[in-house]
């Protein structure tokens, strides 16, 4: 998965005029992943009651972090993640900066491995994603019980892994389209 | 301008020194758990008009459901309103009467009137338990006198008690949340227990007498302690399993909409100071007023002062 368009410059003789408002839509074409990230937690953060919202926060995040990070790195800088991850904390009351931690770690994977990745199949980009949500499901889950002293129902945490992986396809479906058009700075 | 040698080293050391961060957050989360917490307060604080806002539609869905539902079925409604209705007409009675007994009995005690608790009534913004916890945010307004330890109530009963004041919302921890431990009484065998948490939807029974265990069906007070009151309702004993008994909570913990937080004062509950604390007054060194060397046998000054009444 590489990219479309990713070599503007080569064309720059047929590039429209910068201006303030082109530059401006390509800005916000590249932090569309950011503000889905934002603007899902604090939508998820509202009292909706639908079962599970504070798990799918995590589960949006962690997906949105992982596919663009390998697919467009550009889109999801480190200090975007970060940003995205402390937002995430903040309208959420699990232990404080595992999310973060979560998101930091696999952008630090996603990153170090996007070529690999992105030679890969869905299906193998997808179990490895699974590979470390789990994991994070189980640091939270470790560091809530550390929190309490005690050691608590793994029922939870094994619920907010199995979401997050279950909503990586249509996740990424999305993200695919997203990539070709509304989230392309390549369009502005 | 930096060079792109620099540039690359800056690059690298970017994600290490967020981790840092991040881990650093963490801790202190660990170790500093209320200062995060705070911070999320006020961001809810600050968010509470839109989450109404995001909330309105849903909520007119409801009451439109609800009407329609109720328009098509008026005639079987209206037959179990009358029943209902007849059945608590007889309770009124029954409440009037033994009201009246209470006064009646209370009069001729000489009964000390409780204070009446204050409460603000707020409407739950925000179900706040994320996966590991139980806890919701009122909205409450400004200029509330709420306090952490303050008692939570919905219309039925027992609802969990005040951790975290903002200036406009105030953090409630439900009574099934795992870190929750509420001192209760059960009704019919009069054993005190302690009701503890464990993140389902009813509660445990700990710590209750051997000898007397909970009957199954008897109904489950709290025990006064410190801010909470005795004999608030909390719900009805039920053995989930042999010798697991659970609390069936009166309340309606998944579907929570207008809850009231009371006030109940803990000054007049203070205990008095212990005989250790209290300045000894010198005694003046006479035999005849001292105390007599035989103990159990009044004193000369008892005896006097009784003769007296």
């Amino acid at each position: 998965m590489v990219a479309e368009n990713s070599t503007p410059h080569l064309h720059s003789a047929v590039e429209p005029k910068q201006t303030f408002r082109r530059a401006l839509d390509r800005v916000a074409r590249t932090a569309m992943p950011s503000l889905f990230i934002v603007f899902s937690a604090i939508l998820l953060s509202a009292p909706f009651g639908i079962p599970g919202q504070a798990q799918l926060q995590f589960g949006i995040a962690m997906c949105t972090v992982w596919f663009w990070t390998f697919s467009r790195p550009r889109s999801m800088p480190a200090l975007a993640v970060f940003l995205c991850g402390l937002v995430v904390e903040i309208f959420s009351f699990g232990p404080p900066g595992t999310v973060l931690l979560s998101l930091l770690v696999i952008y630090g994977v996603a990153h170090h491995w996007r070529y690999g990745l992105s030679r890969l199949g869905f299906i193998a980009g997808w179990l490895i994603f699974s590979v470390f949500a789990a994991l994070a499901s189980f640091f939270q889950w470790a560091l809530v019980c550390l929190h309490a002293l005690a050691l608590l129902s793994p029922v939870p945490g094994l619920f907010q892994a199995a979401l997050t992986i279950g909503i990586y396809p249509s996740l990424t479906a999305l993200f695919v389209w997203g990539r070709r058009t509304f989230a392309n700075p390549d369009q502005a | 301008m930096l060079s792109i040698h620099a540039r690359q080293v800056l690059a690298k050391a970017v994600l290490p020194l967020l981790i840092l961060l991040a881990v650093g957050l963490v801790l202190l989360g660990l170790v500093r758990r209320p200062a995060v917490d705070g911070v999320r307060l006020m961001a809810t604080d600050f968010m509470a008009p839109a989450y109404h806002g995001l909330v309105w539609p849903q909520e007119r869905v409801k009451v439109w459901l609800t009407d329609l539902r109720g328009a098509t079925d008026l005639a079987r409604e209206n037959a179990r309103l009358r029943d209902e209705n007849r059945a608590l007409r007889h309770w009124y009675d029954v409440a009037v009467a033994l009201a009246a007994e209470n006064g009646r009995l209370k009069k001729s005690l000489h009964w000390i009137p409780e204070t009446v608790p204050q409460y603000v009534t707020g409407r739950v913004t925000r179900d706040d338990g994320g996966p590991y916890s139980r806890a919701v945010l009122l909205d409450v307004g400004s200029g509330h006198d709420v306090r952490v330890g303050d008692v939570a109530l919905d219309a039925a009963g027992l609802l969990g008690r005040v951790t975290e004041v903002g200036p406009h919302t105030v953090r409630v921890l439900m009574i099934n949340d795992d870190a929750s431990r509420i001192p209760v009484t059960l009704g019919s065998s009069h054993g005190d227990a302690i009701m503890a948490g464990d993140d389902t939807a009813s509660p445990r029974l700990i710590f209750y007498p051997q000898d007397h265990h909970p009957v199954e069906g008897e109904r489950v007070e709290t025990r006064g302690q410190s801010t909470m009151p005795a004999g608030l309702p909390v719900g009805t004993v039920h053995y989930s399993a042999p010798n697991r008994p659970v609390v069936v909570p009166d309340a309606d913990l998944d579907r929570l909409d207008i809850v009231r937080v009371f006030d109940y004062g803990d000054d007049d509950s203070q205990a008095p100071d212990a005989p250790g604390r209290v300045r000894v007054k010198k005694q003046p060194q006479n035999p005849l007023t001292g105390p007599l060397p035989f103990s159990w046998l009044p004193s000369l000054s008892d005896m006097s002062g009784r003769g007296g009444q």
